[in-house]
């Protein structure tokens, strides 16, 4: 579904991406771990193309299609979603109109039938349920005086209504208590089949156990260090991620 | 000399009129402060941004009575508790008044009534004063100490434009007794050129609640010059919103005065503008006693060769300790041909006070563009809904329903694409 060659990128004057690779097929669930500043987020905003980063190396196929050709609002529409570790606060849009417009502006692109006002109710009245979200959120505007945790409950309740081929989400368990990221976990859970797939990025492990990774990958400087499955989380969580970049400086010596 | 005739086109044309019937110790002395003084032209400081020009050739001669056959617009929470005035006269057959609290009155001033002018005070100035001395019929709003209206009370001044260039003075006087609270919406609109210059003047008494919304919907080629005069009294809260999208040439200028202690004021303005509109806000408010609050909000949105102006000031006068004053001016500007002239100005004269004042003007946020191009929005489509969003953030706070969805459609049939954005 989505191959990463060779990627290289920057913000400024700063390399930030120094050569990845990564192959992510349908159904598996990847985590991206490391350190701060390791270029985890980096990895996932130049995915979805964010404008402060530029690509200056290798490629990316999404869907066999050369990702960097599309706009990120094309990207988003083929089926390519960021749940942001910050998402943006929209005064005077209200949740509801924004998801209702993402929805039929991705219907209107795959070729399917909007949804009329009481098709729309309906069907966000059930997203609402698998994300256990306070209706009342819906006639605020987006994310506006929302606290961390209910931002992150929109992201996922975004996802749960744009449905993506792969989600990428960033930091999804900062800002959560244990009860909302049991919630949101089994929402991302529910929203996984075999033709979707998953990016987890994270710097703590808890998340993990709540979704089971097939695959860890460690990123440090722009790199990935490591690579392992769900077992590698359980040691870098008894372990930090110093041992990571020990072995893989010494690896290169 | 060829300028000061010119310039004096609206003066003669005005007192040259025949003088309406009543209030003529006001209408005279009124008449005494405009000797000598002409159209205020851009050398004045408060008029710098302001160019009169284009009214100085019009024939402007006094509104003639008009007519309409169905009420050009309506309030469904206000169909009985409705003013409406055609070219500054009262019509009656469009008016129902029958669903207000028995002692409000909501109707046309009778002369003598009210002292008019003494919330404004009688400082000169040209527009106010030419209004006081040819106002042709008046509305009041009066609300007995202690009576809560709850139906929203609509005030429609429809004005049509025509030949020559009509003028016409609307005049409004709102006093609301001890604990009274009403929510009044004051609307201007119209078609075709004319010049309107109303005049509005707000007494709230202790503890008094007014809910005031301004609309300024005027046609495309009409002037809008509005003075609104407001004292608040201890323990009142006066919460005004004007939104004005229409005239090509408008200019509000409110100013408000605490008469007393721990009073509340908000003073939001939201102007929408393209074309070659032009739209000045000038403001004062004057914080004269202490533990008073004030929260202004004044957003301009502006587009393609239109222009914006803000002036705010506000005044803490020696002894209105404790006060809270905010002010913010934040202005969107979609073309490079736009521009917008804005200035907070804070005097503060007393030690133990609160206050925070800003003035943003740019294009919109690229995080938030981004945002919404993350979630499959064309740039185009984004941009549309970022500036609806913008503009229709003050609507939020409008307390009569339909008015607060009548506005968002006006605003999204302004916002580029709108008909894509329906029901947001």
């Amino acid at each position: 579904m989505l191959s990463i060659r060779h990627l290289t990128a920057r913000i400024g004057e700063t390399e930030v991406l120094r050569g990845i690779d990564l192959e992510i097929r349908a159904g598996e669930v990847h985590a991206i771990m490391g350190p701060n500043g390791s270029g985890k987020s980096t990895l996932g905003k130049v995915l979805v193309g964010h404008p402060a980063y530029e690509v200056t190396g290798g490629e990316v196929l999404f869907q066999g299609a050369n990702l960097f050709e599309l706009e990120p609002d094309a990207r988003a529409r083929a089926g390519l979603f960021m749940g942001f570790q910050h998402p943006i606060e929209v005064p005077g849009v209200s949740n509801t109109a924004f998801l209702r417009l993402a929805y039929n502006k991705k219907a209107e692109a795959e070729g399917r039938d909007e949804l009329d006002p009481l098709e729309w109710e309906d069907f966000i009245r059930e997203k609402i349920r698998l994300v256990e979200m306070d209706a009342a959120f819906l006639d605020r505007s987006l994310n506006e005086g929302f606290s961390g945790g209910e931002k992150k409950r929109n992201e996922i309740l975004q996802m749960a209504v744009l449905e993506p081929r792969l989600a990428i989400l960033d930091e999804l368990d900062s800002g959560l208590d244990i009860d909302a990221l049991r919630i949101l976990g089994e929402a991302v859970n529910r929203l996984m089949n075999p033709d979707r797939a998953l990016i987890l990025i994270t710097h703590f492990p808890r998340i993990l156990e709540m979704i089971q990774p097939d695959f860890v990958h460690v990123l440090n400087g722009g790199r990935i260090i490591k690579q392992g499955g769900k077992e590698l989380a359980h040691e870098l969580e008894a372990r930090g991620y110093d041992w990571v970049k020990d072995e893989s400086l010494a690896g290169r010596a | 000399m060829a300028q000061a005739t010119a310039e004096g086109g609206l003066k003669p044309a005005m007192l040259g009129s025949p003088r309406p019937g009543g209030w003529d110790l006001f209408r005279s002395s009124a008449e005494q402060r405009l000797e000598g003084v002409e159209l205020p032209g851009q050398g004045e400081e408060a008029w710098k941004y302001l160019d009169l020009r284009p009214l100085w050739e019009l024939p402007f001669r006094p509104a003639p009575p008009s007519r309409v056959e169905a009420c050009p617009t309506i309030l469904p929470e206000a169909k009985a508790s409705r003013l409406v005035f055609l070219n500054g006269r009262c019509d009656p057959h469009h008016c129902s008044v029958a669903g207000l609290p028995d002692g409000v009155a909501f109707r046309t001033l009778v002369p003598g009534e009210a002292a008019l002018g003494t919330v404004l005070g009688e400082e000169p100035a040209f527009f106010p004063d030419l209004n006081a001395a040819r106002f042709m019929e008046g509305a009041i709003l009066r609300v007995p100490a202690g009576c809560r209206v709850v139906t929203p009370l609509h005030l429609l001044f429809w004005n049509q434009g025509g030949e020559g260039c009509p003028v016409v003075l609307p005049r409004l006087f709102v006093h609301l007794g001890a604990g009274a609270e009403a929510t009044l919406v004051e609307e201007h609109a119209g078609e075709g050129a004319y010049l309107s210059a109303p005049v509005v003047e707000v007494l709230l008494e202790e503890g008094a609640v007014l809910d005031h919304e301004r609309i300024q919907r005027e046609g495309p080629e009409a002037f809008h010059f509005a003075t609104l005069g407001a004292q608040v009294a201890g323990r009142a809260a006066y919460r005004s919103r004007t939104v004005s999208f229409g005239a090509w040439i408008s200019r509000q200028e409110p100013r408000i005065r605490f008469t007393g202690e721990e009073a509340e004021l908000t003073l939001d303005g939201l102007a929408l503008l393209g074309g070659r509109q032009v739209a000045d806000t000038h403001s004062r408010i004057d914080h004269a006693h202490p533990r008073c609050v004030s929260g202004q909000l004044h957003k301009c949105v502006a587009g393609d060769r239109s222009r914006a102006v803000f002036n705010g000031r506000i005044l803490v006068h020696p002894g209105a300790q404790q006060t809270d004053a905010r002010q913010q001016s934040r202005n969107l500007l979609l073309s490079e041909e736009a521009r917008v002239d804005t200035k907070p100005q804070l005097e503060i004269f007393a030690d133990d006070v609160k206050c925070a004042h800003g003035a943003a003007i740019g294009q919109l946020d690229p995080e938030e563009l981004f945002y919404l191009q993350s979630r499959g929005f064309s740039p185009e489509l984004a941009r549309n809904v970022l500036t609806y969003g913008f503009a229709s953030d003050l609507l939020g706070r409008i307390a009569v329903p339909s008015l607060r969805r009548r506005l968002r459609h006006a605003v999204l049939d302004r916002t580029e694409g709108g008909a894509q954005l329906e029901g947001l």
